[in-house]
């Protein structure tokens, strides 16, 4: 019988710590709750509702939100975007001063910040290079790269990066004056309002993409697909254009590189030819040649 | 309003204009008529239209580009030992430039209704040319005040 009590007593005992650690247990989770901004009894008297959101019960004290690691934080709480828009100045990977019109131009522009060593710029790189990038909505869109200024980038490691029909520019100072958080970064600059039309990071073109084209349609652009590079006005050929007719005509004609006709030993008119002309125009044999 | 300076040449093109001051490569399958190989002093190329990054010393692939309100200017220095020559010898910075300076016939490769400008000149030693296009001639007394404009605001060391 004395045993039996003991052991009933040891058992009750025992029950009494479980019920007073789950009493502990249960008291910390309401104050965990409670500071999170639960507040379950914060219906009654002496609440003031703040903010519609509050309505809701939710949490009501702030709490510290974070992007994912290597992904930019957005700058503005409301959403809007932080920046004024500024034309950008730099130098070309090839050393070239170098400025490009952002603001009071008749066209978009589509800042792309990268880097030449960050690894999730790489697609960007590549899209660019291999014409995937190459189409966007917006108003005649004009994309210019930008990397930070040779104190901190390779211009040469850009320079075999940089796709060769797009503007690249090497500016620290344009991501100072835009506020740049990390690389990779996008701002749809719209030219004629100067206004930033949307900004953001993303891991790939097609999400890029797909964010600035919510972006200009939310602006009122038309979402026609144009093309990054401008081409010329329609029956007009462009540069390159006009190079590859020429090369195909020359082919066709059985002149091809590195045929001789191409370097001739002496000037077709004579040694007379070589006269200086009284009054040059571009391109004429008194202007050295240079190239058109 | 952004300044670029470069090779002893400084651009501070109106907001929104695009602008670049370079001294490309040498050719070597170019020569000149004078039977040398040609020498590439430094470019300067200012345009209100976003200039393609490959594009020729005086705008080719660039001008064909430009709208009926574009303009584009190119300041060619040639080489010093020019300088002494008739072309450029008592001759000053020619701007500001008349909209009567203007002529389809001055360009280098004709473009309907596109209008040209050339002139050489010395400044400071230098032997330079200016070459400027503007997209419509119909529109060059409104195009070359802004011409002007950009030409006022460049610089030579």
């Amino acid at each position: 019988m004395t045993v039996l009590v003991v052991l009933l007593a040891l058992v009750v005992a025992l029950l009494a710590v479980l019920v007073v650690g789950l009493l502990r247990s249960h008291a910390e989770i309401l104050r965990r709750l409670h500071e999170l901004g639960a507040g379950i009894y914060d219906d009654e008297d002496g609440t003031t509702v703040t903010s519609p959101a509050s309505t809701t019960g939710g949490v009501r004290s702030p709490v510290e939100l974070r992007t994912r690691p290597g992904v930019p934080e957005p700058r503005s709480a409301e959403g809007l975007v932080a920046t004024d828009a500024h034309d950008i100045a730099g130098m070309t990977p090839t050393g070239s001063a170098t400025m490009a019109g952002v603001v009071g131009t008749g066209h978009t522009t589509l800042l792309a910040f990268l880097s030449s060593g960050c690894g999730t710029c790489a697609d960007f790189w590549r899209a660019f290079g291999d014409g995937e990038g190459t189409r966007l909505p917006g108003r005649d869109t004009r994309l210019v790269i930008v990397t930070k200024g040779t104190e901190a980038e390779s211009s040469s490691a850009v320079a075999l990066l940089a796709p060769a029909g797009v503007t690249t520019i090497m500016s620290t100072e344009a991501y100072d004056e835009y506020s740049v958080p990390a690389n990779p970064y996008f701002i749809l600059v719209d030219g004629p309002t100067g206004r930033v039309l949307g900004e953001g990071a993303a891991a790939s073109w097609s999400q890029v993409s797909t964010l600035l084209g919510q972006a200009a349609a939310d602006a009122g652009l038309a979402l026609d697909g144009s093309p990054l590079t401008r081409s010329a006005p329609a029956g007009r050929m462009s540069g390159p254009e006009r190079a590859a007719r020429a090369d195909d005509d020359l082919l066709a004609a059985g002149i091809g590189p590195g045929h001789p006709s191409l370097y001739p030993d002496h000037l077709v008119g004579g040694d007379d030819a070589a006269l200086p002309q009284t009054d040059p125009v571009p391109g004429s044999p008194a202007d050295q040649g240079r190239a058109s | 309003m952004a300044n670029l300076n470069a090779f002893g040449i400084g651009v501070a093109p109106p907001a929104g204009w695009d602008a670049q001051i370079y001294s490309r490569s040498a050719d070597p399958r170019i020569m000149t008529p004078l039977g040398v190989r040609e020498i590439v002093p430094p470019i300067a190329h200012i345009a209100n239209f976003a200039l393609p990054p490959v594009r020729g010393d005086f705008g080719g692939g660039a001008v064909e580009l430009m709208e009926s309100g574009a303009v584009f200017i190119a300041l060619l220095e040639h080489d010093a030992s020019e300088a002494g020559t008739a072309l450029f010898m008592g001759k000053t910075t020619p701007w500001p430039l008349n909209p009567d300076d203007f002529d389809p016939n001055n360009l280098q490769r004709g473009i309907g209704g596109q209008a040209g400008c050339q002139r050489f000149f010395l400044v400071n030693g230098r032997p330079f040319c200016l070459y400027v296009v503007i997209g419509s001639h119909r529109l060059r007394h409104v195009l070359v005040p802004e011409v002007n404009a950009a030409l006022a605001a460049v610089t030579f060391d």
